[in-house]
């Protein structure tokens, strides 16, 4: 896995074989499936690779159907579902062994102006005076397959008994992107699928290095608002809404640091108890 | 029949053969097909290939083209997976040839978890809401008549927006909220309540993306882009849930709604989410694919 904007950037530069037709290559990693924001992010490369530039990528929807193999590259196909005059449609499935692992529907637009507004982003404490985390932060072993993604955990947060599972960090992808904004999505993107389950087991006293709970993304949405830079902090500020028969569901606002909201995301995702 | 058993009679789809169904048309003054029919009609026919004992939890879909209210829709299914746990469905609307509609979903085999849910607000009862209609005929809305007669099986009580009859929130700056459910009583079935809730769910939701601005939704353009529901848990569409509804950000044309939906006892049934074109009014206008 990727340990820094350049690697991630590699990670992400698809093999064309035909048209509308990408490899996906792996990286070492110990992990036994492929980190589902890495499918994501190569799925997205795929489909923006057949559209003209004058279109970006404003949303996607994708589900993952199978566990990605981390040994083998993964195949990416995409169909070309509307070309309109403002809005384009592609749609990604991402293959290993002929049977799909991960399909994705991308919409594209073209650039117009229209209403504005935007929730405020909450009051919350700097990411220079929040707390690292993630595995590093933990001591992990093989924590350095994920040191693309420097993650701060803002740990107070204001009262909502209205909301009983909610979570804020700050993120960014932890060394320089090139300026073209395409990258900053797709970086995003692969960061985007980190920590938002979080948000629903925090309800329940768990995390993910708690080791009692098996987590599986089901599926993975973003709409993107406006553009920003992966590579600077911005606040992932997540809150889940329901969690029933053994998923929980997260939605989450993204801000760059001076308060723009940059992007939403939903994600539903498997919570089980691990069986002693 | 009443118009409950005419919605209950449209979502009702034909079987062309294995994977392949067909759903009529209502009657319509409309020169446009309704999103929630297409999404509902599309969710039926997954749902009519999966084994008993699945349960849809979440669907994802977008809208490509404007559909045509004269002729009948063609949903074909693929099946992307056949798990254990998960089935998963992806359906094609179609019309002279052309993928209108696409949308996934997903199925569950019912299992125990932890369980949390949002609080619901402190609302008004459904009898002190406002009549829909009514109030899309004050917003001067030419087809709310029109509207009435098409969603005559839904009744929406309307609870107010940012703009009127609902508390200032800070964190929220575009908000709308309502009572919807069916007017008849439907069949025992909860497939046919998801298809219902589903049908009843593209009615208001793009609405609340314009309740931050003056802007007037009847002077607008308006069109669905994609839809998506997390089923959470069973509930019955014949019997009132509030729909709380708000936008986090409008941009470029474009304005993205969640919808939390509660009984009417405080329970979260579902959420709901969608982005919509909204852009001033062409007269030339005909549906997203030509936009």
């Amino acid at each position: 896995m990727p340990r820094d904007a350049d690697e991630l950037l590699d990670l992400l530069d698809l093999e064309t074989i035909d048209d509308d037709l990408f490899r996906g290559a792996q990286m070492p990693t110990t992990r036994p499936v492929v980190f589902g924001g890495q499918v994501a992010a190569q799925a997205l490369v795929a489909g923006s690779r057949t559209v003209e530039p004058a279109y970006a990528v404003h949303s996607l929807h994708s589900y993952f159907l199978q566990p990605g193999d981390p040994s083998v590259p993964t195949i990416y196909d995409v169909e070309n579902l509307r070309d309109g005059r403002s809005f384009l449609t592609r749609r990604v499935i991402a293959q290993q062994h002929g049977r799909p692992i991960y399909a994705q529907t991308l919409n594209f637009h073209k650039s117009e102006a229209g209403y504005e507004h935007q929730e405020p982003m909450p009051d919350v404490p700097s990411p220079d005076d929040a707390r690292p985390v993630g595995r590093r932060a933990r001591g992990e072993e093989h924590a350095d397959q994920w040191d693309v993604a420097e993650i701060r955990r803002v740990d107070a947060l204001e009262d909502d008994p209205a909301r009983p599972a909610r979570q804020r960090v700050w993120m960014r992808v932890s060394s320089p992107l090139p300026d073209d904004p395409f990258w900053h999505t797709a970086a995003f993107t692969y960061l985007s699928d980190m920590t938002l389950t979080g948000a629903a087991l925090s309800a329940h006293g768990l995390s993910f290095a708690s080791g009692e709970v098996f987590v599986a993304s089901l599926d993975h949405t973003i709409w993107f608002h406006r553009p920003f830079r992966a590579d600077d902090w911005w606040l992932y500020d997540q809150h889940s809404p329901a969690a029933s028969n053994g998923r929980g569901l997260v939605l989450a606002r993204v801000f760059a640091r001076e308060g723009t909201l940059v992007a939403s995301v939903a994600q539903e995702a498997v919570m089980r108890k691990v069986r002693a | 029949m009443n118009p409950t058993e005419e919605l209950v009679a449209l979502l009702d789809l034909e079987e062309l053969d294995t994977d392949l169904f067909r759903g009529r048309q209502p009657e319509t003054q409309r020169a446009r097909v309704y999103g929630g029919q297409v999404a509902a009609q599309a969710l039926v026919a997954a749902v009519r290939t999966v084994p008993d004992g699945y349960v849809a939890h979440s669907l994802h879909s977008y809208f490509l083209l404007g559909g045509d209210y004269s002729v009948p829709i063609v949903y074909d299914v693929e099946r992307p997976r056949d798990g254990r746990s998960f089935v998963t469905r992806r359906v094609v609307a179609r019309q002279h040839g052309r993928p209108i509609y696409y949308q996934t979903v997903n199925f569950q085999r019912p299992e125990d978890g932890w369980e949390h849910q949002d609080a619901m607000p402190p609302v008004g009862a459904p009898e002190d809401g406002f009549d829909l209609v009514d109030v899309m005929k004050q917003g001067g809305n030419a087809e709310a008549d029109a509207l009435a007669k098409e969603w005559g099986a839904l009744d929406v009580r309307w609870l107010g927006n940012t703009r009127h009859g609902l508390e200032p929130d800070g964190g929220h700056v575009s908000q709308a909220r309502m009572w919807i459910r069916l007017r008849e009583g439907l069949p025992d079935d909860p497939a046919v309540h998801l298809a219902a809730f589903t049908y009843a769910s593209d009615v208001s939701l793009l609405g609340s993306t314009l309740a931050a601005h003056g802007g007037n939704p009847a002077k607008t353009q308006m069109a669905s882009l994609d839809h998506t529901i997390w089923f959470h848990r069973p509930f019955r569409a014949d019997e009132w849930w509030l729909y709380d509804q708000w936008s986090p950000s409008a941009q470029g044309a474009r304005g993205l709604a969640f919808g939390k939906v509660y009984t009417r006892d405080g329970t979260l049934v579902a959420t709901a989410a969608q982005e919509g074109l909204i852009r001033p009014r062409h007269d030339d206008y005909t549906g997203p694919g030509q936009a």
